[in-house]
Order: structure tokens, then sequence, then C-alpha cells
């Protein structure tokens, strides 16, 4: 096609570089289409869609001024802070509950089915019964965190415990370890990898709650300044927010992924040669 | 030169330091029950290397699982020393076909894990793990982790991670068949040279009768499942095949003759099924 | 015994929620540490259950709003299949489409799909057709990512069988892609529908009249903590019915690929 012809003129032959290639020109392409349609020919009305430069003035405005009490890093800092806390709570409490139900089978019997039963509420559906307990606070929101990151954390920690080569557990009572320590020191390494995985999911479904929970309840935050811009019909505060969040969750997850290799530093080199 | 149980030579006269006493054991129930092992009886005694074959799904390794302690047999016992061995510990350190070596430490970390749970005290244990290391020639990977290690050398690491433990018995479950025919070599060689230096009581299976007659000082071999020893085998002790590597002993008159004596046992019972 | 391991499992699941139903009623009781304006008592949630079938409750019976929750979910769910599949399908096979469509999805996937919400009422008003949006974008991101992963994961081999037994492109695509991509697909029903759901209750709690989110977020600010902790038990209920609806689905269509669940 012409694009490809053109393309390996600039030397893109490779697969990734002509995907990569594509991808750009596309979002390119919408940006043009955005500009076009917005502030250059204004077909479409600015209730309904923005133009660009409003946007990137609006992100402005909100760093510099302040938007119902704080600027844009306040709300931020507001946000991620209520996420950390959930998200921290969950996993105390989540990989702990999660190894047992692999490791202490009469723990599991007892609590798997309540644990399942719960499952099925969705997050969102604890945010009312978090603003009856805690009001419009931190705890509403951490609360909702809570619930949407804490399975993650139950499930991979249970199924990293769980899909431990029994070979391992062996080699540790013949050397001399007692039940706890083959846990602690080869049970757990080897499940670390799941329990990180857990981790990922748990910090991403987390992150998706905590939004939900601004936009309905709440006086700070991303989520909140979203919901603001609806009622205050102001389409650009909605796309700020929104944008940012974006950016924020993807960010997050890229550290994460990069800490993978500082925390578990034996994974470096998995493939095993025989021989 | 071959002897079998009847012309016994008295070298070993000592008590059976590893005994197994009418081992049954079965897994599953009913219909579905398989009997892998099936009332065999086995003296090690101390210092002896005594090797286990027999073919594919024998239940060599379920034995030597039993005599582990890693499994409960379903009648029979598991003496040690004339006392029931109970749950398995450093006195019958193990060396398993595949590795086991714990992924999340270090070689050196590996080695000393035994040493660590039975509270050997720490300047000791740093001396037993420079010991090994040099032994099993892996000081320049003590930091490293197995991941990163050819299959040779982590079961290098498994053997010294046995052998730190000084322990009374060794037990080794196919230990080379993970591994290409060169390492084996070599390994075999090693495991040759420290036996007859430190005089270990070992319990080897394998399914490879070459490597029996090249390491053993005695040769069990097992019927098909369900297993039960089918006759025993005693090979003299110092001869001088046993000085070299399992290729210069292959070429010895005596070696030739007792594989083919163990082999056409084993082949009886491969094509017996 | 006769009785079968599954079955075991099943009085043993339900003896263990028993114990805890005891001992939420012990904490909850008249004179215990848990005031009911906290949390209701399980026979204060049975009575307030069986009252809302026959009376309304702002407005509709426990039906009506089930009914209202459902339309919505299932409308979204349907659609994010009926745009996700093919568009997945399709973004895997032409790896070109992929190139110019994906990007952009991954812009769009970092955002929760009910940070939508405001949007979509600016634009479509406080109306069905909002709430249906957001459920869509929600159940669109699994239908597209599984329909792609289930054609990544079909083996090449087996193309190439169909190749040299002279079928087509479009053969290939319907008679083996799309069977053995199927359990990945049921894979996909499910997490849409879990994704779906718990957007489509904070869309009600957000924005709606009817509906078991609306039901919640109302008796949260009445205080009616047992008519909530009943739309919360009913929530959960539905949505363990929809999912044992797409796993007998999965047992009818792709016999070959139930697997047990595991054992406890």
């Amino acid at each position: 096609m012409i694009i490809d012809t053109l393309l390996s003129h600039f030397g893109v032959t490779s697969n990734r570089a002509k995907a990569t290639a594509y991808g750009t020109i596309t979002l390119l392409t919408l940006l043009l289409v955005w500009i076009m349609s917005t502030s250059m020919f204004q077909l479409i009305e600015p209730r309904v869609l923005p133009s660009p430069s409003t946007v990137v003035s609006k992100y402005i405005q909100i760093i510099t001024e302040p938007f119902s009490g704080l600027t844009l890093d306040g709300h931020i800092y507001e946000s991620v802070r209520r996420w950390g806390w959930g998200v921290f709570f969950a996993m105390i409490i989540g990989i702990p509950v999660g190894v047992m139900f692999a490791w202490v089978p009469w723990f599991r019997t007892l609590t798997y089915p309540i644990f399942e039963l719960l499952h099925f509420i969705p997050p969102f559906a604890y945010i009312p019964l978090a603003v009856l307990w805690f009001g419009a606070s931190t705890a509403t929101q951490a609360m909702v965190v809570f619930v949407a990151a804490f399975p993650a954390f139950v499930i991979n920690s249970e199924l990293g415990v769980s899909q431990v080569d029994k070979i391992y557990v062996d080699a540790a009572r013949v050397f001399g370890a007692k039940r706890f320590a083959t846990l602690r020191r080869v049970v757990i390494p080897a499940a670390a990898p799941s329990i990180f995985q857990g981790l990922r999911i748990a910090i991403s479904n987390g992150w998706m709650a905590l939004v939900g929970a601004e936009l309905v309840v709440g006086k700070v935050g991303l989520g909140f300044m979203i919901s603001q811009g609806q009622e205050n019909a102001s389409v650009s505060t909605i796309f700020v927010g929104l944008i940012t969040i974006g950016v924020l969750g993807a960010v997050i997850d890229n550290i994460i992924q990069r800490s993978e290799r500082w925390i578990l530093p034996w994974r470096r080199n998995v493939t095993v040669n025989n021989g | 030169m071959i002897a079998t149980t009847e012309q016994l030579q008295p070298g070993h006269g000592k008590n059976a330091k590893l005994q197994l006493r009418n081992i049954t054991k079965q897994f599953g129930n009913g219909e579905q029950a398989v009997v892998a092992v099936d009332d065999c009886s086995l003296d090690i005694h101390e210092g002896e290397f005594v090797v286990v074959v027999g073919p594919s799904g024998c239940g060599k390794s379920t034995l030597m699982t039993v005599a582990a302690g890693l499994e409960e047999p379903t009648a029979g016992d598991v003496l040690l020393d004339g006392i029931p061995a109970g749950p398995p510990g450093p006195r019958r350190s193990v060396v398993f076909q595949k590795f086991a070596l714990f992924p999340s430490e270090t070689v050196q970390q590996n080695i000393k894990f035994g040493l660590q749970m039975t509270g050997v005290p720490a300047d000791e244990q740093e001396r037993r793990l420079a010991e090994q290391l040099k032994v099993m020639g892996l000081e320049q990977f003590r930091k490293a982790y197995p991941s990163e290690l050819s299959g040779g050398m982590q079961q290098r690491v498994a053997i010294a991670r046995a052998l730190v433990m000084q322990p009374e018995t060794l037990l080794m479950d196919e230990p080379f068949g993970a591994l290409d025919a060169q390492t084996r070599t070599i390994l075999q060689e090693q495991v040759q040279r420290l036996h007859r230096e430190q005089n270990y009581t070992v319990m080897f299976i394998t399914h490879s009768v070459e490597e029996a007659v090249y390491l053993g000082d005695r040769v069990i071999v097992m019927t098909k499942r369900p297993g039960k020893i089918k006759k025993e085998i005693q090979l003299p002790r110092d001869v001088v095949w046993k000085t070299g590597d399992i290729e210069q002993a292959a070429e010895h008159k005596d070696f030739i003759e007792a594989r083919r004596e163990i082999w056409a046992l084993v082949r009886e019972e491969i094509v017996a099924g | 015994m006769l009785r079968s391991a599954s079955i075991n499992r099943f009085l043993l699941g339900i003896g263990a929620v028993g114990v805890w139903i005891v001992l939420w009623w012990w904490l909850t009781r008249p004179t215990g540490p848990v005031p009911s304006l906290y949390f209701p008592s399980p026979d204060a949630v049975w009575t307030k259950f069986v009252r809302m079938w026959t009376r309304p409750y702002i407005g509709s019976t426990l039906l009506e709003h089930i009914f209202s929750s459902l339309y919505i979910v299932l409308s979204g769910w349907t659609l994010g299949a009926l745009v996700g599949i093919p568009l997945g399908i399709v973004m895997a096979w032409w790896p070109k489409v992929k190139w110019i469509v994906f990007p952009v999805f991954q812009l769009i996937r970092p955002v929760p799909p009910l940070a939508w919400i405001p949007l979509t009422i600016l634009w479509l008003g406080i109306g069905d057709a909002a709430r249906m949006s957001v459920v869509f974008i929600a159940a669109l991101v699994p239908w597209l990512m599984n329909s792609m992963l289930a054609v990544y994961s079909i083996d090449k081999v087996l193309i190439d069988a169909g190749r040299t037994l002279g079928a087509n492109d479009r053969q290939i695509l319907t008679r083996i892609v799309c069977r053995t991509a199927l359990p990945t697909l049921v894979a996909a029903a499910r997490m849409a529908l879990g994704s779906a759901w718990s957007t489509l209750v904070a869309a009600e709690i957000l924005a709606a009249t009817a509906g078991l989110g609306y039901v919640t977020v109302n008796a949260s600010q009445l205080l009616d903590t047992d008519i909530l902790v009943v739309a919360m038990l009913t929530i959960g209920l539905l949505g363990i019915a929809m999912t044992a609806c797409i796993q007998m689905t999965q047992r009818f269509l792709a016999p070959w690929s139930v697997r047990q669940a595991p054992t406890s």
C-alpha cells in the first residue's frame, strides 16, 4: 500500500517500526481532525467538544489557580493518597489471607465461601455503605479502594502459593525446615511473582474504583474534578480530569512493572539451561 | 569376580545404617489403586553405596521417597540405626533429579539452608560452606542465583547442599537424569571420588545400568510395577575400574560382564510388560 | 458415602456461610456491639427483602428495580460484544488495522469507564443512554482484548492443517479460529459482565431514577441501612446468577474446555 512504500522510503521496514509509525500517524491525524473541527472550522460546538487549545489553557488554569480549593497537584495528591491507603490495607490483609487459603486448608474451607460471595458485590456498591459509615471523608474512598483491590491480592497470592512445586517443599523438609520456616523462606519467595502480579492488578482495580468513588462523593480529587466539570457544564475541565487520570494510571503501572526487577532479583534470568 | 548375595563378602559386616523393612506403597484406593512398591526390604550398611535400578515406573523413586520420609509407606518401616526414622530430615539428605534449588536464594544461601535450619553456629556454617564450594568447584558462583546456572552447576549446588550437612545417609534420586552426557560423566566421577574419600552411606536411584555398575558396591534390581526386589548383586569394592571415569571403566572386562548380567535382568522386566 | 465430592464441597460451603451468618447475627443482636444503624441484623434484612417484593420502594418494587438494572447492563454488555468481538478478531487478523486502532484504544483504556459518565450526561442527558454508553465502554475493553487474544492463541499448526485440507481464508476463520477461540471468548464474557455490572451500579448511583444502584444511594441518604444491605446482597446474588448462566453456556457450547474448580 501507499503508506507502506512511503515508510520504507524512510527506512521503516520492520513490523515493530511500522506499528509505531502507523500508530503515530493515526494519533496525529486524530489530533488534526480535532483541531480542524473545533478551533479552525468550528464544526462542533465548544459545549460538546472543546478545542485542544481550550483544554490546554484549562490545564494551565487548574495548575495555577485553585479549583475548589486546590490546584491540580493538590487534587492529584488527594486522589493518590486515598488510593494509597486503600491499596496498603488491601495488601497487608489480602496477601496473608490469600497465602493462608493455600497453606491452611481448614481456614480456606471456613472463609472462602464468604469471600466468594462478597466478591460478587461490586466495589461501587459499597459506596453508599461507606458514606453512611464515614461520611464524605478520605476513609470512604479508601474503603472503596480496599474492596476493589482486596480480591486481586487474595486470589493471586493463593494461586502463587498453591502452584509452588511440591519438590521445593520436600527439599525444605529434608533439610530440616519447620512448617513456618518453609513458608517464609521457600514457599512465599516462590509465590512472589504471582503475588506481584496480584499487586499490579489490585493497583489498577483500586485506581479505577477510586475515580468512581470520587465521582460520587467527596470534595477533592480527580474524580471530583470531573463531576464538577459536569455540573459546571465545563467539558474542558472533564477532559483535564480524564487525561490526568489516564496518564497517572499508565505511569503507576509502568513504575510497578519496572520495580519488579528490583523486588524479585532472582527472576533476571529465568530460562534454565540444561547441561 | 561378580558375587551375588549368597557369596557376600564380609567387608560390611556392621549393623545396617538404613533399613527398609517390608515396604509397601500404594497410591489411591479401591479400583484405581496403584501399588508402586510391593514388600521390599533393603538394608544399607554404613559406608555402602547401594544402587537401585529397574525399568521405568518400577517404583524405585517411590522407594527412595519412602526411605527419605517424604511419603508414608502403606505398610512396613524405615529404620535409622535400628530406630524408626520418622519425618524427613538432614540425617537422610536428598539430592533430587530436578535439583530443587530454592530459586529465590543464591548458591551460598541454598547450601547454608540446612545448616541454618538446624542451628549450626555461624562460623561453622562459613567453614563448611567454604569447604563445599571448593570441593564442588563453585567458588566463583557463590552469589549467583540458580536461574543463572547451567543444569550441571545446579546439581553440583544441590549435592553441596546435601553434603554440607555431613549427612549420615545420602539419598540420590536419579540425580544426573536431567543432565547432558558430558556433564553426567564428570559428575559421576566426582560422586565416585567423594564416596571413596569420605565413605558416605548412599542410596542411589538410576535407570542407567552402566551408572549402577560404575558407582555401586551393591546393585539392587527391581521388577516392573508393582516393584519387588528381583535380585541383589554384590560388586567388588576396591577395583581398578572405579578409580577412573566411566568411559575408562567401560573397557574393563569385569565391568562389561557385570553390566551384561544386570542389563539382562532389567531387560527381562521391561519385556515382561 | 454415596455423595460425590462436589456435593460435599457445596454442603461444606453452605455450612461455612452459615457460621458467618450466625456470627453476623450475634454481632448485630439488639444488645450487641454493632448498632442497627451501622449494620442491620440478618432477620431485619430478610424481612425487608420479603417486603420489597410487594411494596414499592421509591416507586418500584424490588423486581422492577432488578429489571431496570438488568436491562441497562445486558444492553451495554451485548453492544460491547457486538462491537468488541468483530473488531478484536479483525484487529488480530490484519495487523494494519491493529496498528491504527490499538494506539487510540490504549489511550482510552486507563480511564475508568465510570469516569466517562459526566461526559455522557453532558452529551446525552440523564437518561438510559448515558448509563448504557458507560456500561458499553466498560464491557468493550474485555471483549476486544480477549477476542484479540483468542485469535492470537490459535496454534498456527491448526490453520496450516486447514489450509492443506483446502479451506480458504473465510472458512478457516469461521470453522477453526472461531471454534478454538470459544473458551477465551467465554472468559471475555465473564470479565465483560463483571466490569459492566460494576460500572452499572456506580452509574445508577450517579444518574438514575430506578435500579438497584439507585436504591442503595437512596437508602444511604435516608439511613435505611437494612434496605441498603438488601440491595447490596441482591446485586451480589444477581452477579452470581449471571456468572452461573455464562458458565452453563460454556458447558453447553464448549464442553471440552470446562475445568474443575480448584479443590479446597
